[in-house]
């Protein structure tokens, strides 16, 4: 038999994606190992996390500074959005450096199968975004896969009738692919090189 | 390609094997449920990433073990590359080189296998699925590409059959887009292996059955009575039109009721269909020859023989077919895995580069040629 504390931990390190009962386990017995300065260092950089990161009320990306960095950056168009699914997608496109405007976090893509539909995505708060300030053109960066070509239709349906300008990352990154992990070549002339949905 | 040596690690009943097969052909020898088809399974795995039979992956890990992994050197020209893959229930890995795979391509790259099987008979006798299943594999053989996209397609049709049960609605129509751009290349994919295979299923099948033989005919039928001319955008422009005039229809069943996944390839004898009124031997003929049109126009193609596996050939055919069949095998420069029950069909095909090997409970241990 486990002490309750242990099997307590245990029970919540399996909720964590990817980490089963026997991982959860070995976690747990490292942690107790490890003492109690590691636990409460853990402890509340875990507590931290949930208390002060947050989604940019604009944009919708993770940040501590609400509105965040990008979204209060006078150098950046405010004109033309990029809408991507996660944050990592958002990284990825910042790292090729060929995009200067600002940013809207999906949190998602759709997909009927996993039961994710228009209101489980930031959807609502991209309309919103749209309506207060002005804007030309919202270019689409969701992944080029079945779910981020479905949800780049969507959008476009959905924004065409605004008289906006809808555009869509170049074919440049294999199909099937993640934005994440294209290249960093591939995807800055695939940003370069969008076109018109 | 070939195989230079060969490792498998609790593949099915196969608990661990090391083998040095034959540049040419290579018999493995055994009793019934011994795991002769088993090490064939885990060679087309390897060579092609895909199950030979429809089987979950998870069914090719042994029982009572985390995890199963097939291995070999292969030589491509003058490059030799290490190919491996893992399978655990629900996913597999490849490696090239000990590195994991980023394109699948890489990997694919100048690979190839055909596997003759006694179940070759269902594709002129069974339903439309392993018509469409053979069709694919064909073209998966001849543009590695294929296998991205019909997984592309696959998962498209799943999303817009469950945005079909959910209602519809804008979802559903969005859906569409992927759906159409993939079957569009699907259909296209189909036609062009369809168009290759053709003359030289006439060939293999004349030459099977003798002079004067009715001639074999392959007709692809999309459902819905979609035209197959023209370029891909026009076959995605057709697809979108058909789909469109069956939403309700759809809709009320819950699933897409017309696409490359309802296509079915029709096989002919003369002006008749094979599978009503081939006889026996008709049929065999045209099974057989199926798969030899196959390794000739890949052939043709790459100018170099794919990876031929032969699973108990000789159960199934009458001794005239199995004798032109192994003769064919014989005299192709290609490498061949065959496996049989009887050493005695197989040894007058035994070339000096032949190696023999027996096959007993999941073990496999050299036998004299
Ligand atoms: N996942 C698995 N783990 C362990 N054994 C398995 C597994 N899957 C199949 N087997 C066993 O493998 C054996 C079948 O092997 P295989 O189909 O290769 O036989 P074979 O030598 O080709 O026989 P035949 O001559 O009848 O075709 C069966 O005994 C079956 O129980
Ligand atoms: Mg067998
Ligand atoms: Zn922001």
């Amino acid at each position: 038999m486990v002490a309750d504390p242990i099997a307590r931990l245990v029970r919540e390190l399996a909720r964590l994606p990817g980490i089963g009962e026997k991982t959860a386990q070995r976690l747990a017995f490292h942690v107790l190992e490890a003492g109690p300065e590691q636990a409460r260092e853990l402890a509340e950089a875990v507590v931290a996390v949930v208390r002060d990161v947050r989604c940019c009320s604009s944009c919708q990306t993770l940040t501590e500074r609400d509105p965040c960095p990008i979204c209060t950056d006078p150098g950046r168009d405010p004109k033309i959005i990029c809408v991507v699914e996660g944050v990592p997608d958002l990284l990825a496109v910042e790292r090729t450096r060929e995009f200067r405007g600002r940013y809207h976090v999906l949190h998602g893509a759709l997909s009927p199968l996993d039961g994710v539909g228009p209101s489980d995505l930031k959807i609502k708060e991209l309309l919103l975004r749209l309506e207060r300030s002005p804007t030309e053109e919202v270019l689409v960066a969701t992944n080029p896969n079945v779910e981020g070509e479905a949800t780049a239709l969507y959008l476009q349906r959905l924004l065409k009738p605004l008289g906006i300008r809808v555009t869509r990352i170049a074919q440049g990154v294999p199909m099937g692919g993640d934005l994440e992990y294209a290249d960093q070549a591939t995807l800055a002339r695939a940003v370069a090189g969008r076109r018109e949905l | 390609m070939r195989i230079g040596s060969l490792q498998l690690q609790d593949f099915r009943n196969l608990a661990e094997v090391s083998m040095e097969p034959s540049p040419r052909l290579t018999v493995l020898l055994g009793a019934n449920g011994q795991g002769k088809t088993n090490l064939l399974e885990a060679v087309y795995l390897l060579t092609t990433l895909r199950p030979l039979r429809a089987t979950r992956l998870a069914e090719l890990v042994r029982f009572g073990q985390p995890r199963a992994a097939v291995g070999a050197t292969v030589r491509r020209g003058t490059i030799e590359r290490r190919l491996s893959v893992e399978v655990v229930p629900g996913q597999r890995t490849a490696q090239l080189d000990g590195k994991p795979i980023d394109r699948l391509d890489d990997y694919l790259d100048g690979l190839a296998a055909v596997c003759f099987s006694p179940d070759d008979l269902q594709l002129v006798k069974g339903g439309p699925d392993g018509r469409r299943r053979f069709l694919d594999r064909a073209a998966f053989n001849r543009w590695p590409a294929v296998l991205n996209e019909s997984r592309e397609y696959v998962r498209a049709l799943r999303e817009r059959n469950a945005a079909l049960r959910a209602g519809g609605g804008e979802v559903e129509r969005s859906f569409r887009g992927p759906l159409i751009r993939a079957g569009a290349r699907l259909l296209r994919r189909r036609r062009d292996i369809v168009g290759e295979l053709g003359p030289r299923l006439t060939a293999a099948f004349t030459e099977i059955s003798g002079p004067g033989a009715p001639s074999p005919r392959l007709l692809y039928r999309p459902s819905g009575g979609l035209s197959l001319a023209g370029a891909e955008e026009e076959l995605a422009g057709r697809l979108a039109e058909l789909l469109e005039a069956r939403l309700h229809r759809d809709l009320d069943r819950g699933y897409s009721t017309a696409g490359p996944h309802m296509d079915d390839l029709l096989l002919g004898i003369g002006e008749r269909a094979a599978r009503t009124y081939g006889s026996q031997g008709q049929q065999r003929a045209f099974a057989l020859a199926l798969r030899i049109a196959e390794v000739e126009n890949l052939r043709a193609v790459q100018q170099e023989a794919p990876l031929l596996l032969l699973d108990d050939v000789s159960s199934e055919l009458d001794p005239e077919k199995n004798g032109y069949l192994l003769d064919y095998v014989g005299a192709l420069p290609a490498q061949a895995f065959l496996t049989s029950t009887d050493r005695r069909l197989i040894e007058p095909l035994a070339g000096p580069e032949t190696r023999f090997f027996g096959v007993a409970g999941g073990v496999i241990s050299t036998l004299d040629s």
